[in-house]
């Protein structure tokens, strides 16, 4: 059964008063499991669609089903629980909150599952050992590199055990070790816990990370490639 | 088993909730200090205003409550309405609750002692004066029924005129003139203190006989009655209200169709109880007069009303700083709403990690209460301090604990009024807006 499911699904909005129709009926559905990249030059839609997918924007038109349910019913609090569960996020610009240290970032999620004490201090830190990061635990945003803060960011996207995680240009901001860093990371996760992870990018050679390669244009799907290299 | 890990849940989540929102305050120091600032300085006002108001009236109630609040006034306006000097004795006969009465006599005239002149106030009374008023002797005694009726020459000092005259020796026994008689001085009134008991302390009191023969007639204008209580003398005031509106009714110069009500009623003794057959005057013979021939007063119902007065003007001194305090909770808005488009994209953050709404409101609203509250906590410490200083320039001050909840109330509820459109304008930013935001 696919894990996620979007039929006819478009998103017009307001840039000042010009009418943008960033997705023009994109359907699409994902297996549980799967590593998907997304490509497509910028403005083809490729954002707007990983938003939606992670319930962080909901679409014009069209519907939605993630593990069965669909999206277009739930409230907000639902919405939040479903965020929280089911989607890790990974983003370009790392967005860890800035008065908290590592450990207290990958705990954020955990916080809002209401896991308590000590159990959510041993989760967070196995978190962190295991993209490396052991002996920064303590450390505050100002005082990590950035793959080292992205590596914070996608052990805060796993720590909960979620189905999905969402990468949004993932190493868009980092060199091309950290990048390299990055992917083995992601690949090992959806090798070893089975993860589903969907990342956006516009690099070839991340994008080929995945086993499968949606290119957008202009808000549609232009066509679908699976990756031979693995 | 279910129910508790619901509510445990519930409590790591508003934990933590706490834990941001005093990460907020604590992420600009300055800025929450300076926010606290404001608060403080409007919880400070009320409690400061409303402490000297406040303490400004209790100066007055005791000022008032020197003159005696057991004590009814009753005064001719009137010199057709004076009364006879009988007239004290004659009522404490007839109204139950009253104890003693003295006639009163107030004159000015002039005094020569040794070799000095001037004017001085002189109160004429009898031997019961002292107990009326309260009044005690620090040197000497008081004059004797004996001397109000043989109109002797004899004269008590208030505090302040003996040590004027005297210069700290006692005059007792010495030799005064009034209106070119000589008087003995008798005694000297213990120090009331100034402006204080009808600034008795800067006055003569002499036998009301004798002040009469000053005065040259027979009339007092004033009697003075003491009753056991206060509350006695609010019956009392009542009971000698009614005698007096019948009185009037039939005063010399006003013609009144039963006069034979009229003289039985002063005569007979118990004629307060007995109230029904006696037929009241008609209103439409009771003369219009502007203002009353004779008025009386007890002290309660005076200071009742200047109470109410200084009251009101606490209150609105209390609502002037009020309005100090509503310009403290709109500097709590302003600094949220700036707070609120800082960390509008750790906002959307925290929405894609899986904050609801209510979670954002809640930090934010719970930001504005922690400011308010130091606030009014700083504030409160201020007001009093302040207060203080005041009183050691020599003023009454009190705190009052009316002050002190209106403060809070005011400022916690401003708190969170005006946190409420700050943490509704931080939870409904689209999770999607707030990301795209650096």
């Amino acid at each position: 059964m696919a894990l996620l499911e979007l039929n006819d699904i478009h998103k017009n909005y307001l840039n000042g008063n010009v009418k943008v129709n960033a997705l023009k009926g994109v359907s699409l559905s994902i297996e549980d499991g799967s590593f998907v990249s997304i490509m497509g030059p910028s403005g083809s839609g490729k954002s707007t669609l990983l938003n939606i997918l992670g319930c962080l924007d909901t679409p014009s038109r069209g519907s939605y089903r993630i593990n069965d349910q669909n999206v277009e019913k739930l409230n907000d609090a639902a919405l939040s629980d479903l965020r929280n569960k089911f989607i890790g996020f990974v983003f370009q610009q790392f967005h860890l909150i800035s008065g908290l240290n590592a450990l207290e970032n990958v705990e954020l999620p955990l916080i809002y599952q209401g896991v308590t004490g000590k159990a959510r201090k041993e989760k967070a830190q196995a978190a962190l050992e295991a993209v490396g990061l052991g002996d920064r635990l303590y450390h505050r945003q100002s005082q990590l590199s950035g793959g080292e803060q992205q590596r914070v960011a996608i052990a805060r996207a796993f720590v909960k055990n979620p189905k999905l995680i969402l990468a949004d240009e993932p190493t868009g901001a980092l060199d091309s070790k950290a990048s390299e860093n990055i992917m083995s990371i992601f690949k090992n996760l959806n090798e070893e816990k089975k993860i589903t992870i969907i990342q956006v990018t516009h690099e070839k050679s991340i994008a080929e990370c995945g086993k499968i390669i949606y290119h957008l244009l202009d808000g549609e799907i232009n066509y679908i490639e699976e990756v031979q290299a693995h | 088993m279910f129910k508790q890990s619901l509510i445990k849940a519930f409590l790591v989540r508003f934990c933590f909730t706490a834990k941001m929102a005093a990460n907020g305050i604590l992420s600009n120091v300055l800025r929450s200090a300076l926010t606290v600032l404001g608060v403080a300085i409007g919880v400070a006002s009320v409690v400061g205003l409303m402490g000297i108001g406040e303490g400004a009236r209790l100066n007055v109630m005791e000022q008032f409550e020197s003159l005696g609040t057991n004590v009814i006034a009753i005064k001719a306006h009137d010199e057709n309405y004076e009364f006879q000097p009988d007239k004290a004795g004659e009522l404490v006969q007839r109204v139950e609750s009253l104890e003693m009465a003295t006639p009163v006599v107030s004159t000015d005239t002039t005094m020569r002692w040794r070799r000095t002149t001037g004017e001085v106030y002189v109160l004429g009374v009898n031997h019961q004066f002292p107990e009326i008023r309260d009044h005690e002797l620090i040197a000497g005694d008081f004059f004797t029924q004996l001397h109000v009726e043989q109109r002797s020459a004899v004269a008590v000092l208030g505090y302040s005129l003996a040590i004027n005259l005297a210069g700290g020796r006692s005059p007792v026994g010495q030799i005064i003139s009034l209106n070119g008689q000589s008087y003995r001085i008798l005694g000297v009134l213990e120090e009331k203190g100034a402006g204080n008991a009808n600034d008795i302390d800067n006055k003569v009191v002499i036998p009301y006989t004798t002040a009469q023969r000053i005065e040259e007639k027979r009339t007092v204008e004033e009697i003075w009655a003491k009753t056991a209580s206060s509350k006695d003398a609010e019956l009392a005031t009542v009971q000698l209200g009614r005698i007096f509106q019948r009185e009037i009714g039939s005063a010399p110069n006003v013609p009144l169709p039963s006069d034979g009500n009229e003289t039985v009623e002063v005569e007979g003794p118990d004629m307060v109880m007995v109230e029904k057959p006696v037929p009241e005057p008609d209103k439409a013979d009771i003369p219009t007069i502007s203002r009353d021939p004779i008025t009386v007063t007890n002290l309660n119902q005076l200071v009742d009303e200047i109470d109410q007065a200084n009251r009101i003007m606490t209150l609105l001194l209390g609502g002037i700083a009020t309005v100090a305090l509503l310009v403290g909770g709109l500097g709590i808005m302003n600094i949220m709403l700036v707070a609120v488009s800082e960390r509008t994209s750790e906002i959307g953050v925290r929405r894609a990690l899986g904050a609801r709404q209510t979670d954002l409101m809640t930090q934010f609203l719970l930001e504005a209460l922690y400011v308010s509250l130091i606030g009014v906590i700083c504030g409160i410490v201020l007001g009093i301090w302040g207060l203080n200083i005041f009183e050691n320039y020599g003023f009454q001050t009190a705190v009052s604990f009316d002050a002190i909840k209106i403060a809070v109330v005011v400022a916690l509820g401003s708190g969170l009024l005006f946190g409420v459109y700050p943490a509704i304008s931080a939870s409904s930013v689209p999770p999607v807006e707030a990301l795209r935001r650096q």
